[in-house]
């Protein structure tokens, strides 16, 4: 009897040191992966390698950035050595200010309607074809939909915006901010984001001996089988380093995802 | 406190209690033109002159640094052809807001447009990677406009023609607030200034307000006499001078601009 072939997704190899290794090889390729956390819990850090590793490689990659204004985003994302400011100047990264985006499209209201939603999955999608950006990080997809009010609109929102960065063989990651979750809690703002998304990385602080140490979980990834433990995260100038928890025992420890 | 402004003695004898509305026949008409500190509102009807009659206004420009002309409707060439074709001075001061609203947000707003519906080019993409502030385009003109004549000094002359931009853009409470502002800083100044407004879409209350500040109220129509229009300027208000309330049917001359018939017409 032949034994079965098994298939296997290609990869998008993250570059970020232990992530490929938890995901078996890297994020499936087209997936829209949500990476939710609290503030300071390494997101934008982790998303700006996943961008920067995918620049070296030759990909085209693109960062939205709603949270911080852009020229903030890239003087605090400088002190990385990883990082190099000739990637944004040579257009290898290109980072988007959202309020600018949003100024160039006329939104200027304080909320999206359906027009509005659709002109701006429509710039993103155009930019992503355009320059034919395989790597791409929305920073936040909170404070972006806490334009939208409806829930059925953000809903509209992820959905075709994710399936249509897929369409165009563009790995996403959506960071979601996330400030009172507790085990029985949703991974997103809204409750809608983490239904859509492929994946789901969630991102936190556990405090050990008086000190809060940053942790990742890879709690879903459609396509791929992954280690679903807790990884702890450093940030070093090199990049952001993930190493499983485990090695430190779990003893008096107490999860801190704002809870 | 009250402020306090002196004058000078030799700006007193020049300048004199009146100054001209820069139609001689209408100045006569009026015992000798309009007195100094007067805030005149112009109700308008579309084809009536009242453009015309605006820009004549400030052709006197005693001191044309001390000038200045608000349009909202024409552009600069414009304005200057006029002031050309009937050799007005050229050297006041001229602000065409309509020109700069098309440039500044009428522009924008179509280029965003283009965005929403034909998408980003790749130039447009290039240029928006590169782009780290948003271009401010919420410009107040109202208060603009506003810090602008309170920045003229003693015996200026202005003119805002017309004051529909502001009422259809502005919270119109916010329009005549800047209103007696301005007529407060005419009155202790002993400037001049003229401000038009079309009649047509004017709420009666904002009608009511503004004839209420003005000192001055008057009324440009156009009507037909058989084959003909006719221009007339009714003067419904003059504080303190009610013995120059009348209607005055006018003509425009290439000469003279306008100029009010002053023979009895056989009706």
């Amino acid at each position: 009897m032949q034994a079965a072939s098994t298939y296997s997704r290609d990869r998008c190899v993250t570059g970020i040191h232990g992530l490929d290794e938890i995901l078996r090889g890297g994020i499936p390729y087209g997936s829209t992966v949500l990476a939710s956390g609290t503030c300071g819990s390494g997101k934008t850090t982790l998303a700006m390698e996943f961008l920067v590793r995918g620049a070296l490689a030759g990909e085209a990659c693109a960062h939205f950035t709603a949270t911080e204004p852009s020229v903030k985003l890239l003087e605090n994302i400088r002190q990385y050595a990883f990082f190099d400011m000739n990637m944004v100047d040579t257009g290898l990264i290109n980072v988007f200010d959202m309020d600018v985006l949003y100024s160039w499209l006329g939104l200027d209201k304080s909320t999206f309607d359906l027009d509005d939603v659709h002109a701006l999955i429509k710039s993103i999608t155009d930019i992503v074809n355009t320059i034919g950006v395989t790597r791409l990080v929305i920073d936040s997809v909170t404070t972006l939909c806490y334009k939208i009010k409806s829930e059925q609109l953000i809903r509209d929102f992820l959905f075709t915006l994710g399936k249509k960065l897929a369409t165009l063989g563009c790995t996403t990651i959506l960071i979601s901010e996330i400030t009172s979750a507790t085990e029985n809690a949703h991974w997103s703002s809204f409750g809608v984001e983490e239904a859509i998304a492929d994946g789901i990385v969630v991102m936190g602080d556990v405090e050990r001996m008086g000190h809060l140490l940053r942790f990742l979980q890879v709690v879903k990834m459609r396509g791929t089988s992954h280690s679903r433990a807790k990884h702890a995260i450093e940030l070093t100038p090199l990049g952001v380093m993930l190493t499983p928890m485990l090695k430190w025992g779990s003893q008096n420890e107490t999860a801190h995802w704002g809870a | 406190m009250k402020k306090k402004i002196t004058f000078d003695k030799e700006d007193e004898e020049f300048f004199g209690q009146v100054g001209s509305f820069g139609v001689p026949k209408f100045d006569g008409e009026m015992n000798g033109g309009v007195p100094r500190g007067f805030t005149m509102v112009a109700f308008t009807e579309t084809g009536s002159g009242a453009e015309l009659f605006a820009k004549q206004y400030v052709s006197p420009a005693e001191e044309s640094e001390n000038t200045l002309y608000v349009s909202t409707n024409e552009g600069q060439p414009e304005i200057v052809r006029v002031f050309k074709k009937y050799g007005w001075p050229l050297d006041i001061n001229v602000r065409t807001i309509g020109e700069e609203y098309n440039s500044n947000v009428l522009e924008r707003e179509l280029l965003a447009s283009r965005y929403r519906l034909e998408g980003f080019r790749l130039e447009d993409i290039q240029r928006l990677a590169q782009t780290r502030f948003v271009d401010e385009n919420n410009q107040d003109y109202l208060t603009e406009v506003t810090n602008e004549i309170m920045a003229l000094g003693p015996y200026f002359r202005a003119a805002i023609d017309s004051l529909d931009f502001f009422l259809q853009r502005d919270d119109p409470n916010r329009v005549i607030a800047m209103i007696r502002m301005l007529q407060a800083h005419t009155q202790m100044y002993r400037g001049l200034l003229l401000i038009s407004v079309s009649v047509h879409g004017l709420s009666p209350s904002i009608r009511q307000e503004l004839a209420s500040i003005a000192d001055m109220v008057l009324t440009f129509g156009v009507r037909t006499v058989g084959s003909d229009f006719e221009t007339s300027m009714i003067v419904s208000k003059f504080r303190n001078a009610p013995e120059n309330l009348k209607m005055l049917v006018f003509r425009v001359t290439p000469e003279e601009g306008i100029t009010p018939e002053t023979v009895e017409r056989i009706a």
